[in-house]
């Protein structure tokens, strides 16, 4: 489904992204975890298509279709979904207002009607309480004030109402409890299908207990350095990205 | 008397009518305001006040009292501009047009041309009328001695053929507000007349002076919506308005001022609001169209407790021009004054926000605020904000902010990641930005039409003017930027 090839990006000069390769079929879950400046969020923000970072060599292909010539908009309607490490705040836009007109986009890119608003309010009602979402943060302007933990859940309630193809968590898991966490993770894999795929960016193994990967793999440099199973997450957490060696595979 | 070759005052002054049996207390107060215009004659740039408002490409035109508009223009013109089930009053190129008007009831809804025709007939509130009537509008006796004479308004106190004066008795309370609309409608030949500048000079430019009075009873509640617009194809002309604003003790007025003048036209507006004792006046000035628009507001907290609400938008594109000046006095204790002005700017647009807050030393617990906040949507629009603040009391709390920014990069990624289209993204950001001031109104139908201006200046349709089509730096522009 997703197919990474010697992807290198750079921005204001500086080149993050040193060759990243990574194939993620459908169905599955990656980790990719690394250290601070691994360049873990860059490989995000460059999945969705932030015009600050360029594409420097190599290819991103969604279901085959190249993703680098597309605007961000045209990455989601392609069905891609990132969750941003930092949800941004919007005052004066209605959450639900947003929610929908980012559903309708969607759909009419895709050549389908869009929802009028009680089959719009219908689904966002049954999303929300898929991923345990409060309703009165939808009655809200988007994110403004939310919490941490709030924000984050916003997250996972725009992937539920958008049903992508291939979500990108990025860090997800930061500054959230442990209760945030399960209800977080717990969302997530409400939403795991044969046809769907994840790709969820950490720093730490701990919200791979909630969310069990298919394949964990180590970003650091900007290259991924290895790549094994759910079980390297467990040795990353011992061992610290220091107690790596390069190049070597594990499983 | 002729000041400078192309800011001469003469022609102006030329406009001067003879207008029979017109109160004698009006034609004095209509002398000394050509008096004082006289003195000052025609602001320029050296003058502090309108150093940024570039008076030129108006002065050098002749200007033409505005022809009374053909039969059946009022009310076609005003139809699409009145909401459902107000008393209205209209006026074409600065005249009264009974077809078009629904007159309210409970209280005196009075033209000025007829009161001045028929001296008292008007009874009890053509003496209120007259009592009021020019009395303060143009700074005599009203303002802090600096406050100096406001050109336009002293002229329009001199020229103007007709108004509105509304008299709210004591104790009403008026459920539905008062429309009052100024339609502009030059002749044909005055449009045309524009690119004619050759052997003969300029080409004239027709003027109206369109002059409103409201006096707000004790106690009383009332709320008016005063719309500029232009007619059909109308453009080029100049209008050159003055509101008076008398707020009894007690008494409650809201003031919505929609101004949709055609993209070329030239808007020089002054306002006056004087508020006794417990007195609330909530005004919200709403820019969407003109050329060169200037608009000058004065609020005089004159009794223990008054409070003004004034607010503002200003929605700019093209070569446009848009400048506020406020003028606030605190001058008795316990005054409130909350200023919130909001600019959208882009293409080569220019704006000037000038606010200053006087606290006189009696006006002791005085509560000020002023706010201004510019969106700039493009490398070349350009704002400037002034806010000023004389403070002579040592009690009070006084704030001002003013900022200048451009569109949150990183919220038009957030939208464009969860497939909203570039164009939209910015639509709904700058909409979210302006949305306050236009949604303030419980009135739903006035509310619905500002919200379509509004959501139509930021589609380059009407009331955005003329760089929709061709601007690389609006939002249709910055569309075509996306992506690829």
């Amino acid at each position: 489904m997703l197919r990474v090839m010697d992807l290198h990006a750079k921005v204001e000069e500086q080149e993050i992204l040193k060759g990243v390769d990574l194939e993620v079929r459908a169905g599955e879950v990656h980790a990719v975890m690394g250290p601070n400046g691994s360049g873990k969020s860059t490989l995000a923000q460059v999945l969705a298509g932030k015009e600050d970072y360029e594409v420097t060599a190599g290819s991103l292909e969604l279901d085959g279709e190249d993703l680098s010539e597309m605007a961000p908009e045209e990455r989601a309607h392609a069905g891609l979904f990132l969750a941003f490490q930092y949800p941004v705040e919007i005052p004066g836009v209605g959450n639900s207002y947003f929610l929908k007109a980012a559903v309708n986009a969607v759909r009419k890119a895709r050549g389908e009607a869009e929802l009028d608003a009680m089959d719009f309010l219908q689904l966002l009602r049954e999303r929300a309480k898929l991923v345990d979402v409060d309703e009165a943060l939808l009655r809200r302007p988007v994110n403004e004030g939310f919490s941490g933990g709030e924000k984050k859940r916003n997250e996972i309630l725009q992937m539920a109402v958008l049903e992508p193809r291939l979500a990108v968590l990025d860090e997800t898991d930061s500054g959230l409890d442990i209760d945030a966490l399960k209800t977080v993770a717990a969302g997530v894999n409400a939403l795991r299908r044969e046809d769907r795929a994840f790709v969820v960016i950490t720093h730490y193994q701990r919200l791979l207990n909630y969310i069990v990967p298919d394949r964990v793999h180590v970003l650091q440099d900007g290259r991924i350095v290895r790549s094994g199973g759910s079980g390297l997450a467990h040795e990353l957490e011992e061992k610290g990205y220091a107690g790596l060696s390069d190049g070597s595979s594990g499983d | 008397m002729t000041v400078a070759s192309g800011r001469s005052i003469a022609p102006y002054l030329d406009l001067r009518a003879h207008r029979d049996g017109e109160a004698a207390v009006l034609v004095a107060r209509r002398r000394e305001a050509i008096g004082r215009f006289e003195e000052a004659g025609f602001p320029t740039s050296r003058d502090e006040e309108w150093r940024q408002t570039n008076l030129g490409p108006l002065l050098r035109r002749p200007p033409a009292v505005a022809s009374p508009a053909p039969g059946g223009l009022p009310v076609e013109a005003a139809a699409a501009l009145l909401y459902e089930d107000c008393r209205r009053m209209v006026f074409v190129n600065g005249r009264f047009a009974p077809a078009a008007s629904a007159l309210p009831e409970g209280i005196a809804a009075v033209p000025l041309a007829g009161l001045s025709a028929a001296g008292g007939a008007a009874g009890t509130a053509g003496d209120v009328v007259l009592e009021h009537l020019a009395a303060s509008v143009d700074g005599r006796a009203s303002c802090s001695a600096d406050a100096g004479v406001h050109a336009f308004a002293a002229l329009n106190t001199g020229l103007f053929e007709d108004g509105a004066a509304l008299v709210i008795p004591a104790g009403a309370v008026v459920e539905r507000p008062i429309q009052v609309l100024w339609i502009s409608a030059p002749a044909p030949a005055g449009r045309s007349a524009g690119d004619s500048a050759g052997e003969g000079g300029p080409a004239a430019i027709e003027v109206s002076f369109p002059r409103l009075l409201v006096v707000a009873g004790e106690n009383s509640q009332a709320s008016i919506v005063e719309t500029f617009a232009a007619g059909p194809a109308a453009g080029g002309y100049f209008v050159c308005p003055a509101a008076e604003f008398v707020c009894e003790a007690g008494s409650v007025l809201r003031h919505t001022r929609l101004q949709a003048d055609a993209a070329d036209a030239f808007h020089l507006g002054f306002q006056h609001a004087r508020l006794a004792r417990a007195a609330r006046f909530d005004s919200s000035s709403l820019a969407f169209g003109g050329g060169l628009v200037r608009n000058d507001t004065v609020a005089l907290l004159d009794g223990e407790g008054a409070d003004c609400i004034l607010d503002g938008l200003y929605v700019v594109d093209g070569s446009r021009f848009v400048d506020n000046h406020m003028r606030v006095e605190h001058r008795q204790p316990h005054t409130t004054s909350h200023q919130l002005y909001k600019g959208v700017l882009a293409g080569r647009a220019r704006s000037v926000f000038n606010g200053r807050i006087y606290v006189h030393k009696p006006a002791q617990k005085t509560d000020a605020k002023q706010t201004n906040r510019n969106l700039l949507l493009s490398g070349s629009a350009l704002a400037n904000s002034n806010p000023q603040l004389e403070i002579f009391a040592d009690d009070v709390r006084c704030t001002h902010g003013s900022t200048i920014g451009r569109l949150d990069e990183d919220a038009l990624f957030y939208l464009r990641a969860r497939g909203i289209r570039r164009d939209e993204a910015y639509r709904m950001l700058v909409y979210a930005f302006a949305r306050e001031l236009v949604e303030k109104t419980p009135f739903e139908p006035l509310r619905q039409d500002l919200e379509a201006r509004l959501r139509a200046s930021l589609n380059g349709g009407p009331g955005s003017g003329r760089s929709g089509g061709r601007g690389g730096d609006g939002p249709g522009g910055a569309g075509a930027r996306a992506g690829r």
